[in-house]
């Protein structure tokens, strides 16, 4: 099991974001080069990919404010 | 003089594809048109305000200077006659500039190179020159952005002659239709609204967000989609007001209210044939249209039914902006903008009577 971490992005401990859109839903097949989610901190925006291939289970829900680094997918 | 064109690589895309499963925001749908076709075609390029490392300002130029450099995708000063005129030159030399004005709003300042230049170039020469350029801009309101930056405006581009007008609702037909429109040898005016772009930061409608085949494929040019099949009365109407009229349609067919939804996806040239044809089985045509309501496309689309056979009407009405610029205040911007509940007042107005 790979944990997907909501990206480092401000370099400041504590920072949050939010999840702008999942682009995939739980028990969706993904790989490395599957667009799985766009988040945002202000309104900078940042494509996340999963670091391996597998069935993807979503933790997060999208429009919530998530602290930066938090796991919110899960690749089995 | 006769213009180049460029090679043409791709006479054999497919036409509207499965969707498949993989999803997209419409402003990666287009951002993935765009690096595609210019991955293929080097004649293509991309110029305007802040398409460069900004990205465009609604994203929908985001990445492509990463990936094709300074050379092919240009930051232009804020000269939108200098840079449209721009456009035109490498056009009629075989080139395809794909050359974005930001806001709609802002043609006034460099209408002349488009309407007397890009569109009529081909006509001027006899036939003999194209100008095969994609103009793209931004429109729309709902997000507090006043008189000024607010305006849909696509019914003045398809008043013009001699310029196709797109303006997809959807990512599948955002990125079928820019392939589309850079292949075109005719310019064309590609027009996205900006709350149907999948923006974090906007509004954000889920039918933004959908299924776009990973391959390059078109969506042709003038032709109309049933977005959803109906019998009682029929919705024609484009961009972000498809949204909002699927969202109604939804939500009457619990009452046994059955709304057919045409979205038109193209201006020009005009799916007549769809238009008509959905009305003749409905008898009740609503025209639903963020642009201002005279003069424009809500009276084009009953005319056609009416120049067709005026006995087909029963019931007609249309839901637009009223003829006044787009108020700044959130509760006044809400009152004129063809909004949810003013369309689903005017389907159960069109099947009471």
């Amino acid at each position: 099991m790979t944990d997907v971490t909501f990206p480092l992005m401000s370099g400041v401990d504590g920072a949050s974001g939010v999840i702008v859109t999942w682009f995939v839903e739980s028990g969706d097949e993904v790989t490395p080069t599957t667009l799985i989610a766009e988040v945002a901190v202000d309104k900078v925006d940042a494509d996340v990919y999963p670091p391996t291939s597998g069935v993807i289970t979503l933790l997060a829900e999208e429009n919530t404010e998530i602290r930066q680094g938090t796991v919110i997918a899960q690749v089995t | 003089m006769t213009s180049t064109l460029s090679n043409k690589q791709s006479l054999a895309l497919a036409v509207e594809p499965e969707a498949g499963k993989r999803k997209l925001s419409t402003a990666k749908a287009m951002q993935e048109a765009i690096s595609q076709r210019m991955a293929r075609d080097e004649s293509v390029f991309v110029m305007g305000e802040d398409v460069g490392a900004y990205g465009g300002i609604f994203s929908s130029t985001t990445g492509l200077l990463d990936t094709f450099g300074p050379e092919r995708v240009r930051d232009t000063p804020i000269s939108e006659s200098a840079f449209i005129g721009l456009g035109i030159g490498p056009a009629v030399e075989g080139m395809r500039p794909i050359v974005e004005l930001m806001f709609a709003d802002f043609f006034g300042v460099c209408m002349d190179q488009i309407y007397n230049h890009m569109a009529k170039i081909h006509y001027e020469s006899g036939g003999n020159v194209r100008v095969p350029m994609v103009l793209m801009m931004a429109a729309g309101g709902g997000y507090s952005d006043g008189a000024q930056h607010s305006q849909c405006l696509w019914g003045t581009f398809a008043h013009l002659p001699g310029m196709k007008v797109v303006v997809p609702s959807n990512p599948y037909d955002a990125k079928g239709l820019m392939t589309a429109a850079i292949e075109s040898d005719d310019p064309v005016v590609f027009v996205f609204h900006k709350g149907v772009m999948g923006l974090g930061w906007m509004a954000k409608n889920e039918r933004s967000i959908g299924a776009v085949p990973e391959e390059e494929y078109v969506v042709p040019i003038g032709k109309a989609r049933v977005s959803r099949e109906g019998t009682d009365v029929t919705i024609v109407t484009i961009s972000l007001s498809v949204h909002h009229s699927l969202d109604v349609a939804e939500k009457l067919a619990s009452e046994g209210i059955s709304v057919e939804v045409i979205d038109l996806r193209s201006l020009v040239p005009l799916d007549r044939e769809a238009i008509v044809r959905s009305v003749s089985k409905t008898g009740r045509l609503i025209v639903v249209d963020e642009d201002y309501q005279s003069f424009g496309l809500s009276g084009e689309v009953i005319a056609v039914v009416a120049e067709h056979d005026p006995t087909l009407l029963k019931r007609v009405s249309r839901v637009c902006v009223p003829d006044v610029p787009i108020p700044y205040a959130h509760e006044l911007e809400y009152a004129v903008l063809p909004t949810p509940a003013r369309i689903e007042a005017a389907v159960r107005d069109a099947v009471a009577k």
